[in-house]
C-alpha cells in the first residue's frame, strides 16, 4: 500500500479520526501510520459508542489519557442552565437541548436512564408531563415488532428495558401513568411488548390500593410549622370533637426570617371528653407530660407530648351511675343483644393492655420543661382543675429518644447509646419518681 | 467432639444409646445455631412498599428457611446467657415434652383441645406478646443481611404487656454491584414445630378475618402470610396486605379479613390471583420498606383471627382478560 492510498483511506473515514490524520498526512513511514491507524480503529469505536457524534467532549487520542472517572455521556447536556437553578424549566431545557443536538437521538437509552438519575435532584419526580416527555424521546414506530419471529424474541430489548425503567420510577414514586403515556406506549412500543404489560399492571393494582389508606394524609404537606402540628395532632386524636388550640405562635425574625428558638410554637389538642375526664381528677394523684414521641406524616417526623395519668387500680375504679330518669325522652345507657343466640362468642380471650387516661396532647418547638409548662399554663385557663393537681414531667434526652422507664409509662422508640446529657437526664427522672412515689 | 462428650456426661439418658454421635446430631444439631446463631442467611420475605403494586426483590428470596438458621437479633440491652448443659436439657425436655403431647392431645381433641370448644372459636388469639417467651416465636430481619444499614429489634414492652419492634430503617443501597435499592425490616412468625422437629401449620378455616392491636408511628406496615407447603415452586410465594398505623397514644385495632390479600411469587404481584385458602398457613410476617429513612416503632398487644360474621366477600380482586388472556378462554 503506498502512501496515496494510506492518505485516501484515512481521509475517506469519517470526521472522527481528526486525531490520527495528523501523523499520515505529514508523510510518517507507513509502517508508523499503519500501526497508527489500527489504534486508531479501536480507540475511536470505543469513544464513537461513548461520546456519539457530540464534538462537545474532545475524543482523547489514547485509552491512557482517559480521565479515571468515566463521563457519563450526555452530561454536559444539563450542566447548561444559565442560571444555575434545577427546576422544571432548566430540566425540559435540558431535553429539548437533546433533540435538537442529534436529530437521530443516538445514545437515547443512556440519555433517558441519565435523566431518570437526575430528576429527583431537579424537583420533578412526581411530574406525569415530564416522564410523557422522557418517553416521547423515544423514536416511534421503529420498536413495534411486525412479524411473528420478532414477536416470539423481545424486540429491541435495550429500548424495552429503558421504558420499563421509565415507568418503575413512576410507580416508585406513586405517579398514575395516563391516556397520554398509553398511547406513546403503544406507538413506540406496540401492544404486547413489556412495557405496555407493566402500565396495564399499574393502571390497575394503582387504582385498587388509590384510597387503601384509613388515615390518609395528603401528599404535599403544609411548611408552616404550626399547621403542621395542627395536622398532627387532628391526625392522631380520633374524637372529631377535639378542639386545636395554638397556645404561641413562633416569633420570627424580621431580619433572617428563621424562628425565634426561644419562642417555640406550641399547639394543643384536647376533647371535652378529655376536658371531662381531668374535671374529675383526684387531685392526690399525679398527672405526667411524657414525651416525646414520634409520628411520621409522610416522610417528616414530628414530635409530640401527652398529658396523662396513671391507671387507676381495679378496687379503687368507680363506675359512674347514670339514674334512669335523668333523661325521659331516649335512655342513656343501651344494653342490646341483637338477638344472637348464646353460643355467639366474638370477645377475645385475653386481657388487653389498659393505660391510664390521656388528657390532652401537644406538639412544640422545643422539647424542654420550660416550653411544656408554658402549655400546661395554657391547658389551665380552660381546665381551672389543672391548677391543683401535680404535674411531673418525664422527658426524654436532648435527642428525643426516650430511655427505658417504669411502668405505667408508655413505652418509646428506641434507648440509643447513652450520652451524658441524657444520663443527667435519667438522673432527674429517677429522683422525681423516686419523690413521687 | 467436646460436644458429645458432653453430652455424654451430662444425660445419664444418652449413655444408653447405641450411636451417640447420631444422638447427639439428633437432638443438638440443627437446634445448636439457635441459641448461639450469628449465621447470616439471606431473609425471605421480600420488600414491599405501600401503595405499590410490583415490586423487584434486590435479590431472588432463598426460600423459607425450614431449618430456621437466621439471624436472630436481640436487643442491645440484652446479654444472652450461653449455657451449654442448661441449653441441652431444657431441649431434651422440649422434646420429650411435644411427644408426650402428641400421644395425649390425641385424646383430647384437635390441638389438645376439646372438640366442642375447636368448633364453636369464633375469635382466637394465636400470638400474645405477655412475656420473653413469646419473643421467642418470632424472628427478625433486615437488609443488613444483604449488607444495607436498617437496624431493627424486638423486646417486651412496658410491663410485659406488649411487644416493640423498634429499629432504624435506612434506604441506603448495599454497595454490591447488584441490588439496585434497599430499606426494609420484618419481623416473621417462627415455624410451629411439632415432635421430632415436624412442621405444623396453623388451621384458620372458621375464621376470616385478621385481627391485630397495634400502636405504630403512622408508617405504613406490610402484613405477609405464607401457607406451609412441600412443593419448592410454592415455597416462595406469599399473600399480603397493607396495615397503615395512625400514630399517636392511642391503640389501635386492625382487621384485615383475609380475602384482600393479593398473591405475590418472589416478591412480584402475579397477574393470576387466587384467594388465601386457610387451611395450612405457615406464618405470618411483617414488613416495613416504605422508602423513608429514620428511625420507626410498632407496639404490639396481641394477634388473633376472628370470624366476622358481616364479611362475606371471597376475594377482593378480579383477574384482567387484558393480563390473563388464558383464564378467560
Amino acid at each position: 500500500m503506498s502512501w496515496v492510498q494510506a492518505i485516501l483511506l484515512a481521509r475517506g473515514l469519517s470526521r472522527g479520526w481528526g486525531g490520527i490524520c495528523g501523523p499520515t498526512l505529514t508523510g510518517a513511514p507507513f509502517s508508523q501510520v499503519a500501526s497508527q491507524v489500527l489504534r486508531g480503529l479501536h480507540c475511536s469505536a470505543a469513544t464513537h459508542s461513548s461520546h456519539s457524534d457530540s464534538s462537545l467532549v474532545p475524543d482523547p487520542p489514547e485509552l491512557s489519557r482517559r480521565p479515571i472517572k468515566a463521563l457519563v455521556p450526555h452530561e454536559e447536556l444539563f450542566g447548561q442552565a444559565p442560571s444555575g437553578e434545577r427546576d422544571k424549566a432548566s430540566f425540559v431545557q435540558a431535553v429539548q437541548n437533546f433533540r435538537q443536538h442529534s436529530v437521530r437521538k443516538r445514545g437515547h437509552v443512556d440519555f433517558i436512564y441519565l435523566a431518570l438519575r437526575k430528576m429527583r435532584q431537579y424537583g420533578v419526580e412526581r411530574d406525569l408531563a415530564v416522564y410523557n416527555m422522557l418517553l416521547d424521546i423515544f423514536p416511534k414506530e421503529v420498536f413495534r415488532p411486525r412479524s411473528i419471529i420478532q414477536h416470539i424474541f423481545v424486540h429491541y430489548p435495550r429500548q424495552q428495558e429503558c421504558g420499563v425503567a421509565v415507568l418503575e420510577q413512576m410507580e416508585n414514586h406513586g405517579v398514575m401513568p395516563n391516556k397520554e403515556t398509553e398511547f406513546l406506549l403503544i406507538q413506540i412500543f406496540g401492544r404486547k411488548s413489556y412495557p405496555m404489560l407493566k402500565f396495564l399492571r399499574m393502571k390497575l393494582w394503582f387504582s385498587r390500593f388509590k384510597n387503601i389508606n384509613p388515615f390518609p394524609v395528603p401528599r404535599d404537606l403544609p411548611q408552616d410549622p404550626v399547621d403542621l402540628a395542627k395536622l398532627g395532632l387532628r391526625h392522631m386524636e380520633p374524637d372529631l370533637s377535639a378542639r386545636v388550640t395554638v397556645y404561641q405562635m413562633p416569633l420570627s425574625k424580621d431580619s433572617t426570617g428563621a424562628a425565634d428558638p426561644t419562642q417555640p410554637h406550641i399547639v394543643g389538642i384536647q376533647s371535652p371528653d378529655q376536658q371531662a375526664a381531668l374535671a374529675c381528677h383526684n387531685p392526690a394523684r399525679p398527672i405526667f407530660v411524657e414525651g416525646p414521641f414520634s409520628l411520621w406524616l409522610q416522610d417528616k417526623c414530628v414530635y409530640y407530648h401527652i398529658l396523662r395519668a396513671d391507671l387507676l387500680a381495679p378496687e379503687e375504679r368507680e363506675v359512674e351511675e347514670i339514674p334512669e330518669e335523668w333523661n325521659l325522652y331516649y335512655p342513656m345507657q343501651l344494653d342490646l343483644d341483637y338477638g344472637r343466640s348464646s353460643w355467639d362468642d366474638y370477645e377475645f380471650d385475653i386481657e388487653e393492655v389498659e393505660e391510664g387516661p390521656v388528657f390532652a396532647m401537644c406538639m412544640a418547638g422545643a422539647h424542654d420543661q420550660a416550653t411544656l409548662a408554658k402549655w400546661i399554663q395554657g391547658l389551665q385557663e380552660t381546665n381551672p382543675a389543672l391548677a391543683r393537681i401535680p404535674v411531673v414531667f418525664r422527658l426524654a434526652g436532648s435527642t428525643g429518644e426516650l430511655l427505658a422507664a417504669s411502668p405505667g409509662l408508655e413505652e418509646p422508640p428506641p434507648p440509643p447509646p447513652a450520652q451524658g446529657q441524657e444520663e443527667e437526664d435519667d438522673n432527674l427522672q429517677r429522683r422525681q419518681q423516686q419523690g413521687q412515689s | 467432639m467436646a460436644l458429645v462428650h458432653k453430652l455424654l456426661n451430662g444425660v445419664y439418658i444418652l449413655r444408653k444409646c447405641q450411636m451417640p454421635s447420631a444422638a447427639s446430631c439428633l437432638f443438638v444439631g440443627p437446634h445448636f445455631a439457635d441459641y448461639c446463631s450469628s449465621s447470616l442467611q439471606k431473609p425471605m420475605v421480600a420488600p414491599g412498599k405501600a401503595g405499590s403494586p410490583q415490586r423487584k426483590t434486590e435479590r431472588d428470596l432463598q426460600g423459607h428457611p425450614q431449618r430456621e438458621v437466621d439471624l436472630d437479633i436481640i436487643s442491645p440491652e440484652e446479654k444472652p446467657e450461653v449455657s451449654f448443659d442448661k441449653a441441652i436439657q431444657d431441649e431434651i425436655k422440649d422434646r420429650f415434652r411435644r411427644l408426650k403431647e402428641d400421644f395425649v392431645n390425641h385424646w383430647i381433641g384437635p390441638e389438645g383441645r376439646p372438640l366442642h370448644e375447636v368448633l364453636l372459636e369464633q375469635a382466637k388469639v394465636v400470638w400474645q406478646f405477655r412475656g420473653k417467651e413469646d419473643l421467642d416465636k418470632w424472628i427478625v430481619t433486615s437488609d443488613k443481611t444483604i449488607g444495607g444499614r436498617s437496624e431493627v429489634f424486638l423486646k417486651m414492652g412496658k410491663n410485659n404487656q406488649s411487644a416493640l419492634l423498634y429499629g432504624n430503617l435506612s434506604s441506603e443501597a448495599p454497595q454490591d454491584g447488584e441490588s439496585g435499592r434497599s430499606g426494609y425490616c420484618a419481623m416473621i412468625s417462627r415455624v410451629p414445630r411439632g415432635t421430632f422437629e415436624r412442621k405444623k401449620s396453623y388451621d384458620w378455616s372458621q375464621f376470616n378475618t385478621l385481627y391485630l392491636r397495634v400502636r405504630g408511628d403512622g408508617r405504613p406496615w406490610m402484613v405477609n402470610i405464607r401457607e406451609d407447603t412441600d412443593i419448592i415452586q410454592r415455597k416462595n410465594q406469599m399473600y399480603s396486605y397493607f396495615m397503615f398505623t395512625r400514630g399517636g397514644p392511642y391503640w389501635q385495632e386492625v382487621k384485615i379479613p383475609f380475602s384482600k390479600f393479593f398473591f405475590s411469587n418472589q416478591g412480584r404481584v402475579r397477574d393470576a390471583q387466587y384467594q388465601l385458602l386457610l387451611d395450612k398457613i405457615s406464618s405470618i410476617g411483617f414488613t416495613l420498606a416504605d422508602k423513608v429513612d429514620g428511625p420507626f416503632f410498632l407496639e404490639i398487644d396481641f394477634i388473633g383471627v376472628f370470624a366476622d360474621p358481616a364479611h362475606t366477600e371471597e376475594f377482593a380482586y378480579e383477574n384482567s382478560p387484558d393480563l390473563n388472556p388464558k383464564l378467560f378462554k
